[in-house]
């Protein structure tokens, strides 16, 4: 069946995006959200208009920026670390290592200190991004120089972190959690980061050399050897860009609340494989990813309002809002090509 | 002057054997040189070497008169050395002028920005400058194959190559693309480039090449220039023996109905239909060959005779008795041999060794399989057998199949299907990336089935193999025969134009259709022929640019 979002006429959106799946996604998104606000303006005592007072309201965008930092920026690196070949299903662990090391490093240099001129909070920021790229770094010596499978070391880089971070915590801090460094980044600059990444990720994905060497080394990385291009520095880089990216997602995720969470599943919850899956639902274009992880953290903010909100309906059900959100969205919209050669070692010949 | 290249003395080892054994080359500008031979005859390695992807043993590559050492392929591009692999190295999302400039993209804005103005701009330059009719746009997905290979030598081109090695240039095109290539060849040749074609069939380095150099076993037998030598003089110089040119067909009175295919409608995988509306009978002692471009239906139309694919609509009738329903396995037990078009998909399990492969098909049947439990002796026995009879080499049943070169898993295949003692052998490509001595065994081995016999349908792309073994000739477009000729009357052209679509005069098919269960177009008059099935172009005398534009599409 032809997915009825792609013949919505949008004439500029023809230009900006030349996936039919992209923009049904795009066109998804911001005709729902419109349908809410004029109901809700409309009708304001509904519960249309309940709910579109929450997804308007500054407090909800803040914690869907909180919320979707870690799973766009997680998902813009996964999308370079898997079109150039090597799926990285370790972003999970990359967010977790980078939430901790930023806060941990934070407190190190002291909130009020600064080091060369920044302030801790910024230094353990880049601390953060440094670790989620050694991380990385080590996945992909793993897969690309070791030919490790990727699904087994990324589950590894997972486990590493899920075991690590806490440990280290209760090492350096006596609990699994950490104290509150009692400062925090503010929403807006996790904003700013998501908008900025996403655009730069566009970009060097579909205007720069870079990006059709990615392109190429994930569909026929044989055809790029010849060419006498690495493939497998093409590959480090993808992988690395990964770590990169998930850095600064984690380390959001962390310094805008100012504390590691350690218990359970960490404070990162999942969002890595969210971020997995928020990728491919945006069919690896870095546009249709920010879409799909606003989607699914704004949909997790308004959940968390509506328990507040006190309707006779059970929390466990409304918390499968966005669950069941993503599942009426994925068959709406179709299905998502991996690249040819993704998973696949490559090697050179002699 | 200097020739293009000089390669003076290279010798290959790898761990265990000798790839080229002191081999000497000269090559002059301007020139089409064709180094033919057998497969493993070393003619890739020695290319290889050239394009800096192995490093010679011993040797030295001297490319316009300088010494070369080159560690990769990059430095081969950058002393002006192309190659066009037999699999084109190009990355189907992307369209041809990304393709062309894959690696050495022109930049703006600081690096940040591919210059997609000057790149498309360069590439369609060059696709006028040599004639080629390539949109810079399209994607490689949905372009013909013979599109792709001009790409290729776009790629070369672009990156400034003067000397061109092409691998087995024509093993995918039709007559006519290859016509066109040759005209290619021509027009590079003129401009000052030098083209060098590895390929295993004479007639092409004889009509293509200015000179021509035979490898046999890693060693140079000799160059010679093609205007002063026989089909039947380099045929001896490739096997080292006399080689007989022609497979003998006897006549014979076919026997027993075996096979009854009516009106078969068959769709391959995305659903689209491949096969539309076939006809024919097979009888005993009867091959039937099947001509046509890759693509064209013909890989349905095997599967859903051998019940690897349930067919649409129509029947498949095996000695009377319809096998809609009937299991793959029941297939196999009531005698029917099937050699897959794609041995690594079908034909092997690649990660099992020989003895593994030679029961496959037959693992339930005695005397392989004795109460549940396999009998590897007898099993291993079969195996050594099967390697013998058709000489694969190297000769070791213990070895995976994915350790083979390709032409000699495809030789073990063949083996295989034959020795079952079918009643009828479905063989899709049998002599594909065989080498010409072996080739001749294959068809030595089918010919014989034919005098116990037993029925063959036989699909091919080489039309000198079909044209030479078959009773019947079906040509296949578009899921329809286009026509069914004598192979011993029709031309080679004439199977080129049914192959692109076109229909035949009346005239030029007589004496064909001997059992004339074929389609429509052709059992009329010559005028109602060319309506029957209908194209467009084929009232004007174009052939070739018809040819080009319809074929393909795989």
């Amino acid at each position: 069946m032809r997915n009825p979002l792609a013949d919505v006429p949008v004439p500029l959106l023809d230009d900006l995006i030349d996936d039919e799946y992209v923009r049904s996604l795009v066109v998804g998104v911001v005709g729902t959200l419109g349908l809410l606000g004029l109901f809700g303006l409309l009708f304001p005592g509904s519960v249309a208009g309940d709910l579109a007072g929450i997804v308007f309201s500054t407090s909800t965008a803040a914690s869907t920026a909180r919320l979707a930092a870690p799973i766009v920026l997680a998902g813009l690196g996964g999308i370079f670390a898997e079109k150039s070949g090597v799926i990285n299903i370790g972003l999970e662990g990359l967010l977790i290592i980078s939430a901790f090391a930023s806060v941990y490093v934070a407190s190190v240099v002291g909130i009020g200190n600064a080091v060369l001129g920044i302030p801790a909070i910024w230094i353990g920021f880049m601390a953060g991004i440094a670790a989620s790229t050694l991380l990385a770094g080590v996945f992909g010596v793993v897969c690309i120089e070791f030919k490790a499978d990727q699904i087994i070391a990324g589950l590894a880089v997972w486990l590493i972190a899920l075991g690590l971070a806490p440990f280290m915590s209760t090492v350096f801090f006596g609990g699994v959690n950490t104290p509150n460094l009692g400062a925090n980044v503010g929403w807006r600059y996790s904003a700013v980061m998501v908008v900025v990444a996403t655009v730069a990720s566009w970009w060097a994905l579909n205007r720069t050399a870079f990006g059709k060497h990615l392109e190429a080394s994930g569909e026929n990385p044989k055809a790029l050897d010849t060419v006498g291009v690495s493939v497998s520095r093409v590959r480090y880089a993808g992988v690395l860009l990964s770590g990169v990216l998930s850095g600064v997602g984690g380390s959001a995720l962390a310094l805008s609340i100012g504390q590691f969470v350690g218990s359970g599943e960490t404070m990162v919850q999942g969002k890595g494989f969210i971020a997995i899956v928020a990728y491919l639902f945006g069919n690896y274009n870095p546009l249709g990813t920010l879409g799909a992880g606003v989607l699914f953290a704004g949909l997790d903010a308004i959940q968390i309002r509506l328990q507040q909100l006190g309707y006779a309906v059970p929390d466990t059900l409304v918390q499968t809002i966005p669950y069941v959100v993503v599942i009426v969205v994925l068959a709406l919209v179709g299905r998502t090509r991996l690249p040819a050669a993704a998973g696949d070692h490559y090697e050179t010949e002699e | 002057m200097n020739p293009a290249v000089h390669l003076d003395g290279i010798t290959k080892r790898f761990p265990g054997v000798v790839a080229n054994d002191d081999v000497d080359l000269e090559i002059e500008r301007g020139s089409v040189h064709a180094l033919l031979g057998e497969n493993g005859a070393g003619k890739t390695t020695l290319m290889n070497v050239l394009y800096g992807l192995y490093r010679p043993t011993e040797g030295t590559v001297v490319v316009d008169g300088e010494p070369r050492s080159f560690a990769s392929p990059r430095d081969a591009i950058d002393a002006g050395i192309g190659m066009i692999h037999q699999h084109f190295m190009l990355v189907d999302p992307m369209t041809v002028w990304e393709n062309v400039v894959l690696g050495n993209e022109p930049r703006t804005w600081g690096g940040l920005r591919v210059d997609e103005a000057t790149a498309r701009e360069a590439v369609v330059e060059l696709s006028e400058r040599y004639g080629f009719d390539v949109d810079p746009d399209a994607r490689i997905a949905d372009v013909s194959v013979g599109v792709q290979q001009r790409v290729e030598i776009l790629k070369a081109l672009y990156r400034g190559a003067d000397v061109l090695i092409m691998d087995e240039p024509t093993a995918v095109l039709t007559p006519q693309e290859v016509e066109e290539l040759y005209d290619v060849f021509e027009e590079l040749t003129d401009q000052g480039k030098t083209i060098i074609f590895i390929s295993h069939k004479l007639g092409e380095a004889l009509s293509a090449a200015d000179e021509i150099t035979v490898l046999r076993d890693g060693v140079k037998v000799g160059t010679v220039a093609s205007a002063d030598v026989t089909r039947e003089e380099l045929a001896e110089m490739m096997v080292g023996r006399e080689v007989l040119m022609e497979p003998a067909t006897t006549p014979r009175e076919p026997g027993e109905r075996v096979l009854e295919v009516t009106d078969l409608h068959v769709e391959d995988d995305r659903g689209v239909e491949a096969v539309s509306g076939i006809s024919f009978e097979l009888r005993e002692g009867e091959v039937l060959g099947i001509a046509g471009v890759d693509g064209n239906g013909q890989s349905q139309l095997a599967e859903a005779i051998t019940g690897m694919r349930e067919p649409a609509s129509g029947s498949v009738d095996y000695f009377g008795e319809p096998m809609a329903g009937v299991s793959r396995r029941e297939h196999i037990d009531r005698g029917m041999a099937f050699v897959p078009e794609d041995r690594h998909e079908r034909g092997l399990v690649m990660s099992y060794d020989l003895v593994q492969n030679g029961i496959l098909g037959s693992q339930h049947d005695p005397p392989f399989a004795s109460g549940g439990r396999i009998d590897w002796n007898a099993s291993t026995e079969h195996a050594e057998s099967v390697i013998e009879a058709y000489d694969v080499r190297p000769p070791n049943p213990d070895a995976d199949a994915e350790d083979f070169s390709g032409g000699n898993q495809q030789k073990f295949i063949v083996g295989r299907e034959f020795e079952r003692d079918p009643d009828l052998v479905v063989a899709a490509h049998p002599t594909r990336g065989v080498d010409i001595g072996s080739t001749e065994f294959l068809h030595d081995r089918l010919l014989e089935l034919r005098a116990e016999g037993k029925a063959v349908l036989l699909v091919s792309s080489k039309l000198d193999e079909v044209q030479g073994l078959s009773d019947r000739l079906a040509v296949i477009h578009e899921g329809e025969f286009s026509g069914v000729v004598d192979p011993a009357t029709v031309t080679e052209e004439e199977i080129g134009l049914l192959m692109a679509g076109e229909t035949l005069d009346d005239e030029t098919v007589s004496g064909a259709a001997i059992h004339d269960a074929v389609d429509d177009g052709l059992d009329g008059s010559g005028a109602d022929g060319a309506d029957g099935t209908g194209d467009p172009d084929d009232a004007g005398g174009s052939d070739r640019e018809t040819a080009t534009d319809e074929e393909v599409g795989a």
